[in-house]
């Protein structure tokens, strides 16, 4: 808990998107359909939408704020409620003003225009209640607890991120998959977004993923992709502690982006009950040092694990394969 | 120090990190070896947009002229020069300089004596100028500062954020900067000598970053709604446009400038905070601050 010089809002301040309206260039708004986003995910998804030249997109706010925040016998004067827009990778922020909609002061209501040029990958919004308080105007006394995501490329509003495979040839791809096309699939940490690339010369594999086949091959499927997904987590961790930058007094900084994300959620499987500057201090610390990296390789490969649901994935495949020996015995 | 690659790709193109590692060598680095820009070329994948900003000419003159005209001075006084030319020859959005993997082809593919050239001279160059974050690699910094701390379409705030010492490496990775006003009062601050070190911009970055944590300078110091079409107008009007003035500085997307009246209640407020920062190094004056 940190400690503020001034009188805090306590309550719950809360953020919904209503609607989504999109504009393509010349064009008047168009609402986007209504699975496109979700109030339990908080999740807007952009990239499901039909068009793809679309330029911007309003979403219609709504905010909801204690009523003490307005009380004309409380601490704070001047109150305002904001809507923020912020993405690391871009360096964008967008702050736009929400107006009172009810007389009790518990209702804001606005609009924000997402530029899709500003954005890459994942934006968040939150909704900050600011006073003046003790003389001192702009004091932010209230935030809502949990952003909302807006991605620009999700089909659906999911919080968790879908596994982006690739399929493709490793001997007659890109040069870089090569040398590896003996291997089934490999992870590529290069682009904005993990993904797997799944090679189609390795046989039989690809029609296995599709998933069309026997319910022992869903089983064998869904392991295969509990165990992508361990890669990947295990692969985007690596990364992101490999890029890190480092203040001059060698305190390591969490990156903009994705990078960042990563190391946020899972060092505290990786550090457990430590404070996340510490935890990221202390990884690095181990990283470049001699000794105690090899340490971490078990959390690293716990924090994968859990992430991927590979005890469950490997539990329910056990499970199948009980029940289908029943079903030949029977 | 390496020289110009044998061969320049016409166009710029995407370079990914996991390809562009292997071509950041100890001999590049230590600026004895080019890189053998033929295999480069064969690892790179295609720009998404096309048209006249993806021609690499105009930049290979411009890294040319900067590094003929700063030959004999110290290189990082480039960047000042660099900065805005270099915005203002790419017209990229946001969404497209977000990737790294074009500065990592700029960097190895297009210009590698000019990072070698600008940040080895001294010793080794580190490996992030060529393959790194926005704050560090070589050109992603100079565009970023541009994109930053320009005032629509006025770069004079850039060259001045470039020519103070440490700004790139403190102000850049600051949130605080996304913020268009806040960016702009920092750059005054520097403007009217108030802040000219890099100890003192440190200073003025942390005491900034430390205030903002329960201000907001968006209330306080609002900024005009943001308005994406004049910078996809100025991306536009690349087709027809010549190369960047290299006495004059050239101009940027035609959005709105920032009040100047948010800017100004900044500036005051952050002399204030400045004038209690702690810079190391700095004698507490005679004014008697505690």
């Amino acid at each position: 808990m940190r400690a503020y010089p001034y009188p805090r809002l306590s309550g719950r301040v809360s953020l919904r998107v209503t609607a989504v309206e999109l504009k393509a260039p010349g064009e008047s708004r168009e609402p986007l359909d209504v699975k496109a986003f979700s109030a339990v995910e908080q999740v807007v998804a952009l990239g499901g939408t039909e068009r793809d030249d679309w330029e911007s997109a309003r979403l219609k706010l709504s905010a909801t704020v204690p009523s003490k925040a307005t009380d004309p016998d409380g601490p704070w004067s001047d109150v305002s409620v904001v809507a923020v827009l912020a993405e690391g990778a871009t360096n964008a922020r967008t702050v736009v003003p929400l107006e009172p909609s009810t007389e009790s002061g518990r209702e804001w209501t606005g609009s924000m225009d997402v530029w899709r040029a500003d954005h890459l990958d994942r934006a968040s919004l939150n909704v900050h209640v600011v006073a003046r308080t003790d003389g001192v105007a702009g004091r932010v006394i209230a935030t809502s607890q949990k952003d909302w995501i807006v991605d620009l490329s999700a089909r659906a509003p999911k919080r968790q991120r879908e596994l982006d495979v690739v399929e493709v040839s490793f001997s007659k791809g890109p040069q870089w998959l090569q040398p590896f096309k003996g291997v089934p699939w490999i992870v590529d940490t290069s682009g904005d977004v993990a993904a797997v690339h799944v090679n189609t010369d390795f046989e039989g594999l690809t029609d296995l993923l599709s998933g069309a086949g026997s319910a022992a091959e869903g089983l064998v499927r869904d392991l295969m992709l509990a165990q992508m997904r361990t890669d990947v987590w295990t692969a985007v961790f690596h990364v992101a502690i490999g890029d890190l930058e480092i203040e001059e007094d060698g305190t390591p900084l969490f990156s903009h982006d994705w990078r960042g994300e990563v190391l946020r959620e899972m060092l505290p499987d990786v550090m457990p009950g430590r404070p996340l500057e510490e935890a990221l201090g202390e990884v690095h610390r181990r990283r470049a040092g001699a000794s105690g990296w090899i340490d971490l390789q078990p959390r690293i490969h716990f924090a994968a694990t859990q992430r991927a649901q590979m005890p469950k994935a490997l539990s329910t495949a056990i499970r199948g394969l009980d029940r289908l020996h029943q079903g030949a015995d029977a | 120090m390496i020289h110009k690659p044998a061969y320049v790709p016409e166009r710029l193109a995407l370079l990914s990190d996991l390809n562009a590692a292997q071509y950041i060598t100890d001999g590049l680095l230590n600026g004895k070896e080019g890189v053998p820009a033929i295999a480069l070329d064969k690892v790179v994948e295609p720009l998404p947009h096309e048209g006249a900003r993806t021609a690499s000419g105009p930049l290979r003159e411009l890294v040319e002229d900067a590094m003929h005209e700063y030959e004999g001075g110290k290189p990082t006084q480039a960047d000042a020069w660099l900065a805005p030319r270099l915005h203002a020859t790419l017209r990229l959005s946001r969404r497209e300089a977000a990737d790294r993997r074009l500065w990592n082809h700029l960097a190895l593919g297009i210009a590698p004596d000019y990072v070698v050239w600008r940040h080895g001279k001294r010793s080794k160059v580190a490996a992030g100028r060529f393959r790194g974050p926005a704050d560090t690699q070589a050109f992603a910094r100079l565009w970023w500062m541009a994109e930053l701390f320009r005032n629509g379409p006025d770069y004079r705030p850039v060259v001045t954020a470039c020519g103070v010492q440490d700004v790139p490496n403190t102000l850049l990775r600051l949130d605080v900067i996304d913020h268009r006003p806040t960016a702009l009062a920092m750059v005054r601050l520097m403007e009217t000598g108030a802040v000219t070190t890099g100890r003192e911009v440190n200073a003025l970055g942390k005491a900034v970053n430390a205030s903002a944590a329960t201000l907001m300078y968006d209330v306080i110091a609002p900024d005009v709604e943001r308005d994406g079409l004049p910078g996809q107008e100025w991306i536009e009007a690349s087709e027809s446009a010549g190369p960047v003035p290299r006495r004059m500085l050239p101009e940027g997307p035609n959005e709105e400038r920032a009040p100047g009246s948010s800017v100004e209640l900044l500036a005051d407020h952050f002399a204030e905070l400045f004038a209690d920062a702690p810079v190391r190094g700095r004698v507490a004056d005679e004014d008697g601050e505690d």
